[in-house]
């Protein structure tokens, strides 16, 4: 998602190559870092499913039980009312399980999801280490870094993006604001805040896990009950934060998709690379 | 000083040279372009994408591989009635890691979280079937087997309260469900039992069993778990008797039940009436249902 204009590679260096057709790239991703970004899908998927499976089995959020059904769980009064309100679903024949029929690997099996949520968490892990070698040998991670200078950046990105509905409706021009760097000020922000977070679900996750052996890990976290509460509010975190980040590499385009891939673009701007062509 | 282009620092060359060594350490770098053929970026992309379109239904073929038959079958990705067995092969290689894992967090010189009196919560009857009827607590005898003397013993509640320390502990018990419970426990330790009735030499594991439980018809189903003898001897392993400072009721588990923190609720058996020490790993109820064997949290 590099902002600006893009600066197609076909540019001519120097007069001695002018005779062939040349093309610039930049590297953009190590090997590591693209193949722990797929695997992340698979991942977090898997994650999120059973552990919503683990999740009914005791649900972190209740109310008082309904007087009439009993029921004291949030996701189970959601189902009875999509249930409710949406046509073709006035006949489901499960309603408080609704959501969990389509938002899990599904109820009632505890035992299978919670195999399925250690498997995915030693390979996410895993993931998340072959993540950090990557960003160490390809130096991705200077890009990663917020600083306190970018402060100004962020603001001004938001203020893009939340403009950017009445612009477009207004049918107005908005120049997107330009910064040197590899990621914008709050693409920086996000990425960084992301991996913080998937740190901090493993860490939450040990602590619910090992209560007793890592009892210092579940009281940083205020204990077993609020470890449950962090862990799945960190689920909700990555679940919002693919919303923007699937948009906005839509939006920024193929390149950008595809230097997710393959490791290089052709769109960077040129002030990137001056100082070695000056 | 490549890092100066980044236009945010440049103020920064104002400041002490050692800050400006150490932002450049963290200060991004230029990028640096390639030149490459026009026409190896597309024979890279055909490349990348092959491997990648590879990778990604390699990927979906081992996940899928591991979900449950009904699950596929739901999702339409399996036909229904298919028999035979399902591949659960990587689900129980990540089962036995997170188990050698946490044997290996193990340790009887860590003691768990104790907690004071007004910390204590409700306790919920969490017999998985029906609550035994009571009538089997005035004639309730432990048998203990496998002991190094060779003889089975038959232990009475008030010459186990009489003839060991009883001990206190206020501790939270947690449920493989995710709820969990502190509660105010007293009882012999297990540890005092293993030195009174010491088992055979080579036992490195306890079967702890429940004859009066009972399923959700109220049909007989003998309730057994699995304890290995490192856990039992721990200080805070209890064959609890009481709760909150009363003798245990009856959907607690009345007359002796284990007590064991640092394992999920799932092994604190209740109404145990017989307690074998073996040299081989013995059955447990709930890994034959898919759980851990180990259960060490």
């Amino acid at each position: 998602m590099s902002s600006g204009r893009p600066s197609r590679g076909e540019t001519m260096t120097t007069g001695a190559r002018a005779s062939k057709p040349r093309a610039l790239v930049v590297r953009r991703h190590h090997l590591l870092v693209r193949i722990s970004h797929w695997l992340n899908i698979p991942l977090l998927l898997g994650l999120i499913l059973s552990g919503i499976s683990i999740y009914w089995a005791s649900p972190i959020f209740q109310h008082p039980p309904n007087p009439t059904t009993g029921n004291f769980d949030y996701f189970a009064d959601a189902g009875i009312w999509i249930c409710a309100h949406i046509p073709w679903l006035h006949h489901y024949a499960d309603p408080a399980n609704w959501v969990y029929n389509h938002g899990s690997l599904g109820p009632s099996m505890l035992a299978f999801a919670l195999r399925f949520h250690w498997l995915c968490t030693y390979l996410f892990m895993l993931n998340g280490l072959v993540y950090l070698v990557g960003l160490c040998i390809g130096a991705g991670w200077r890009s990663l870094l917020p600083r306190l200078s970018d402060a100004r950046g962020v603001l001004q990105m938001v203020r893009h993006y939340l403009s950017l509905p009445y612009v477009i409706l207004a049918r107005r021009r908005q120049i997107h604001p330009s910064f040197w760097t590899k990621y914008n000020p709050l693409q920086r922000l996000a990425y960084f805040t992301v991996a913080i977070a998937g740190f901090l679900a493993v860490a939450t996750g040990w602590a619910i896990h090992k209560p007793a052996q890592l009892s210092w890990l579940t009281a940083i976290f205020g204990g077993f009950d609020n470890a449950r509460v962090w862990h799945f509010w960190l689920m909700v975190f990555f679940m919002v934060f693919v919303i923007p980040h699937v948009v906005l590499v839509i939006a920024d385009g193929w390149d950008t998709l595809c230097s997710m891939v393959t490791g290089w673009a052709i769109k960077f701007r040129r002030p990137e690379v001056s100082d070695h062509e000056l | 000083m490549s890092f100066k282009k980044i236009g945010a620092e440049e103020k920064s060359s104002k400041r002490p040279s050692l800050l400006k060594k150490f932002q450049g350490v963290f200060s991004e770098r230029p990028v640096e372009p390639i030149e490459v053929e026009p026409s190896i970026l597309r024979r890279w992309t055909r490349r990348d994408l092959l491997l990648f379109g590879a990778g990604a239904l390699a990927t979906l073929a081992v996940g899928g591989s591991q979900l449950p038959r009904e699950l596929l079958q739901q999702l339409g990705l399996a036909e229904s009635g298919t028999t035979g067995p399902e591949n659960k092969w990587l689900l129980n290689q990540a089962l036995r890691l997170d188990d050698n894992l946490a044997t290996a967090l193990y340790s009887q010189h860590h003691l768990v979280p104790t907690y004071s009196k007004s910390q204590i919560t409700l306790l919920k009857n969490n017999y998985n079937g029906a609550t035994p009827d009571p009538g089997y607590i005035p004639g309730w005898r432990l048998t203990l087997g496998g002991l190094s003397s060779g003889w089975t013993v038959s232990l009475d509640i008030e010459g186990l309260l009489a003839r060991h320390q009883i001990h206190d502990q206020i501790t939270r018990l947690v449920c493989v469900e995710g709820w969990s419970a502190i509660a105010w426990w007293s009882g012999l330790r297990f540890d005092d039992l293993l030195q009174a009735y010491p088992p055979v030499s080579q036992a490195k594991w306890a079967l702890l069993e429940s004859s009066v439980n009972l399923d959700a018809n109220g049909n007989p189903d003998p309730y057994f778990v699995s304890i290995d003898l490192l856990t039992a001897q721990h200080p805070q392993t209890l064959l609890a008797t009481h709760l909150n400072g009363k003798p245990l009721p009856v959907e607690h588990g009345a007359p002796l039940r284990l007590l064991a923190p640092m394992k999920l609720g799932l092994k604190n058996i209740k109404a145990i009436t017989r307690i074998s020490y073996t040299k081989d790993e013995p059955p447990d109820y709930w890994e034959k249902r898919g759980y851990s064997a180990y259960d060490g949290i």
